[in-house]
C-alpha cells in the first residue's frame, strides 16, 4: 500500500503539465491592413457648420446671432446669406448648393470674425467669471508664448477638438506672431483692448482653420 | 543687325508670346443669360405678322403699344393693326418690335430659330435649354454650360463662374471644384459676404489671418494623402485678401454698380434687378476677376393679359443686353466676351382665352460672340404652326455644342448629345 501511493506520487509529480502558450497556426497567406484614407477631405454641409459654429459660441439660437452680431454693421440677416451659406433659399427658389465655394469660406469667416469679436467682448472685455465664459475661459495673459500657449490650448481644444501639443510643434508659434502682430497694430483705438483684439483675431483664424472646414 | 542679335530677340518673342490658343482662351469672357419665363419669338426673333394656320400675331387687341420704340403700325384687318415687320437692308435678318435698342447692334447678333424643345415645362425647358439635357427626376444630369466653360477655361480665376438666379449645373467627379458655380440671388449678396466691418478688425488684421491659414494649409497639405484638398483651400484663402479689400467690397454694392453704370435701366418695369447682374458682370470683367458671369432676367410668363405688355419686358431684356454690349466696348471688352441667350420655350402662335399665350415646345437663342457668323439667322420654323422645320431641326444641345466647339473644346467632355454646326462659326 506504502509502495503504490509512493509510485502514484512519483507519476502525478513527473507528469506535471504546465500551461503554455499554444503555437501558432501556420500561415496560409497574409493580409495587409489597408488604413490609408481612400477619400480626399471635404468640406462638411453647411448645417453642420452652422451648428457647430452656434455650439461653439455657447450654444446660441440662430436668431440669437441674428440679434447679437448686427450692431456696428458686422452681420445682416440670415435671410442675406442663405444662399452664400449653400441653403436653399425657396423665396427665389434657388436649391440647396451640393459643393462649396469661395463665397462660402468668405461668408462663414465673416459669421466666425462677428462670433469671436462678440465672444471677446462677453467673456474679456466685461471680465466675465470664469466659469460663465463662453470661449475665452482661461486667464488671458500672453506676455510670452508660454502664457499664450496656455489660452491657445483652450481655444485649439475648443475649435479644433485636440489638444496643441500633438498639432505640428510651430502651431502655437505661428498664432502667437499673428497675435502680436495684432496686438500690436491696436494700441490706441478700438472698443476693445489691444490684447483682447489679439486674442479675437487668434479665434478668428482657428474658426476658419483648414482642420475645422475640412473632415 | 548682326545674326546673333537677331536670332536672340526672335527667341525672346517666341518665349514671351505663347501658343495662339493659350492667349486666346485664357483671356476671353462669359456672359450667359437666361431670359426666364419663356419667350415669344414672334415679337422678335422669328417675327409673324399674318394670320395663317395657328398663328395669331402681336396685334392692337392684345398688346399695349405705349413705349414701344420699334412697333410701325400695318393693318391686319379691319380695325386692328398688327407690326411692320423690321427687314434692315445690311443684314439678311427680320426682327420684331420686341428686339428695342439691340436692333442697333444687329450686325453683331447671331440667332437661331427652330430649336425643338421637347418639352413646355419651365424647370425641363430651363434645364433643357442650360444643359443640354432634360430634367432626370427633379434634379439636372449634366452640368450647365457655364460651369463647362469655367472649367475648362475659368479655374485660375479669382471667381470662374458668378450665378446670379441662373440654373447653373455643377455635375461629375471629373470637374475641377474651382468650377464650382458662386451661385447667389443678387450681385448684392456677394458684397455683403464680402463686407467686413472695420469696427473691430482692419483689411492689415485679416491679411495676417489669412496669411497664417494659408500657411497652414500649405503645411497640412504636405502631411496629407491628398494634398490637392488642403492647396486649393489654401489658393481660396490667398485670394481672399483681394476678394475682402475695401476697394473691392465697394465696387459691387447696387450702390456704387448703379453709379458706375447710370446708363442702365434699373427702374425698368420687369427687369430693373437683372439690370444690377449685368452691371455686375461688366465691372467684374473690368477687374479681370471672373470669368464666367450667369444671370436671369424674367418676367416673360404671360400667360393671360399681362401679355399686353410681353412686348415691353422684351424691349427692356434687349435694352438691358444692348447697353451691356455698349459698356463692354467702351471697355474694349467686346471682341473678348462672348454672350449666349436663352428661354425656357416660346409661347404659343394663337392667343388663349385668358389673352395670353401659354407654353410651346419651340424656341431661339441669341449669341453675340465674334466666334460665331455675325448678322446671320440658323434654323427655321414652319409658317403654319410655329414649330421647328427641316429634316433634322436643331435643337439646345446642338447650339451648346457648337459653343463649346467655338473655343476648342470637344463637347463630348459635357454633352450627351448636339452636333456641331460648322456653319455658325465664323
Amino acid at each position: 500500500m506504502r509502495a503504490s501511493a509512493l509510485v502514484l506520487l512519483a507519476a502525478c509529480g513527473a507528469g506535471t503539465v504546465k500551461p503554455s502558450a499554444p503555437a501558432p497556426l501556420p500561415a496560409e497567406h497574409q493580409v495587409v491592413l489597408d488604413t490609408t484614407p481612400k477619400e480626399r477631405r471635404r468640406m462638411l454641409p453647411p448645417e453642420v457648420y452652422l451648428r457647430a459654429y452656434l455650439g461653439w459660441f455657447g450654444g446660441l439660437a440662430p436668431l440669437d446671432v441674428q440679434n447679437r452680431a448686427r450692431p456696428k454693421g458686422l452681420f445682416d440677416a440670415w435671410e442675406d446669406y442663405l444662399s452664400a451659406l449653400g441653403l436653399p433659399d425657396y423665396k427665389i427658389d434657388l436649391p440647396r448648393q451640393t459643393q462649396s465655394n469661395t463665397l462660402m469660406l468668405a461668408t462663414l469667416g465673416r459669421l466666425g470674425e462677428v462670433l469671436c469679436v462678440r465672444a471677446a467682448e462677453h467673456d474679456l472685455h466685461v471680465k466675465t467669471p470664469l466659469d460663465q465664459r463662453v470661449v475665452f475661459a482661461f486667464d488671458p495673459k500672453a506676455g510670452s508664448l508660454d502664457e499664450f500657449s496656455v489660452g491657445f490650448d483652450v481655444l485649439h481644444r475648443t475649435f479644433l477638438g485636440y489638444p496643441v501639443r500633438l498639432a505640428p510643434a510651430d502651431r502655437a508659434q505661428k498664432f502667437y506672431a499673428l497675435f502680436d502682430e495684432v496686438r500690436a497694430r491696436h494700441k490706441a483705438k478700438n472698443p476693445l483692448s489691444p490684447d483682447e483684439t489679439a486674442w479675437a483675431a487668434v479665434c478668428a483664424a482657428l474658426v476658419q482653420h483648414p482642420e475645422a472646414e475640412l473632415y | 543687325m548682326k545674326r546673333r542679335t537677331f536670332l536672340q530677340l526672335l527667341g525672346a518673342s517666341a518665349l514671351s508670346r505663347p501658343l495662339w490658343g493659350a492667349v486666346k482662351h485664357t483671356e476671353q469672357y462669359f456672359i450667359f443669360i437666361h431670359a426666364a419665363g419663356g419667350w415669344d419669338v414672334t415679337l422678335w426673333a422669328d417675327p409673324r405678322n399674318e394670320r395663317k394656320g395657328l398663328v395669331e400675331p402681336a396685334s392692337t387687341d392684345n398688346t399695349d403699344l405705349t413705349a414701344l420704340t420699334h412697333w410701325k403700325k400695318v393693318a391686319l384687318d379691319s380695325d386692328t393693326d398688327t407690326f411692320e415687320i423690321l427687314a434692315p437692308s445690311d443684314v439678311p435678318m427680320t426682327f420684331g418690335p420686341g428686339i428695342g435698342d439691340l436692333y442697333d447692334l444687329r450686325d453683331r447678333l447671331t440667332i437661331v430659330n427652330g430649336l425643338a424643345m421637347n418639352t413646355v415645362s419651365h424647370p425641363d425647358g430651363t434645364c433643357f435649354s442650360a444643359t443640354g439635357r432634360h430634367l432626370a427626376g427633379g434634379r439636372a444630369p449634366a452640368s450647365s454650360i457655364d460651369v463647362a466653360i469655367a472649367n475648362e477655361l475659368g479655374v485660375s480665376q479669382l471667381l470662374p463662374d458668378v450665378s446670379i438666379q441662373f440654373p447653373s449645373a455643377y455635375i461629375g467627379d471629373s470637374l475641377d471644384r474651382r468650377a464650382i458655380p458662386l451661385r447667389v440671388p443678387s450681385a448684392a449678396t456677394i458684397a455683403k459676404s464680402l463686407a467686413r466691418s472695420d469696427a473691430y478688425f482692419n483689411d492689415d488684421d485679416r491679411a495676417s489671418i489669412t496669411a497664417l491659414l494659408t500657411d497652414e494649409a500649405h503645411a497640412l497639405a504636405k502631411h496629407s494623402a491628398f494634398p490637392e484638398t488642403y492647396e486649393r483651400l489654401a489658393a481660396q484663402e490667398s485670394a481672399l485678401p483681394k476678394l475682402l479689400g475695401n476697394e473691392l467690397k465697394a465696387a459691387f454694392t447696387p450702390q456704387a454698380l448703379m453709379a458706375a453704370y447710370p446708363q442702365l435701366d434699373y427702374k425698368a418695369k420687369t427687369l430693373g434687378q437683372g439690370a444690377l447682374g449685368a452691371a455686375f458682370a461688366v465691372e467684374a470683367m473690368k477687374r479681370n476677376l471672373v470669368r464666367v458671369v450667369s444671370f436671369a432676367l424674367g418676367g416673360l410668363d404671360t400667360h393671360n393679359q399681362n401679355y399686353k405688355f410681353h412686348a415691353h419686358t422684351q424691349q427692356e431684356l434687349f435694352g438691358t443686353i444692348a447697353t451691356m454690349v455698349k459698356l463692354l466696348d467702351d471697355a474694349k471688352l467686346s471682341d473678348r466676351t462672348h454672350i449666349l441667350v436663352f428661354s425656357d420655350f416660346c409661347r404659343t402662335p394663337q392667343i388663349n382665352l385668358a389673352g395670353g399665350r401659354d407654353h410651346y415646345p419651340n424656341n431661339s437663342a441669341l449669341v453675340i460672340s465674334p466666334r460665331f457668323k455675325r448678322g446671320r439667322v440658323f434654323g427655321k420654323t414652319d409658317h403654319e404652326q410655329l414649330l421647328p422645320a427641316g429634316d433634322k431641326p436643331l435643337s439646345p444641345p446642338d447650339l451648346l455644342a457648337t459653343f463649346l466647339a467655338a473655343f476648342n473644346i470637344d463637347p463630348r467632355r459635357y454633352l450627351r448629345d448636339g452636333d456641331v454646326i460648322k456653319d455658325m462659326l465664323a
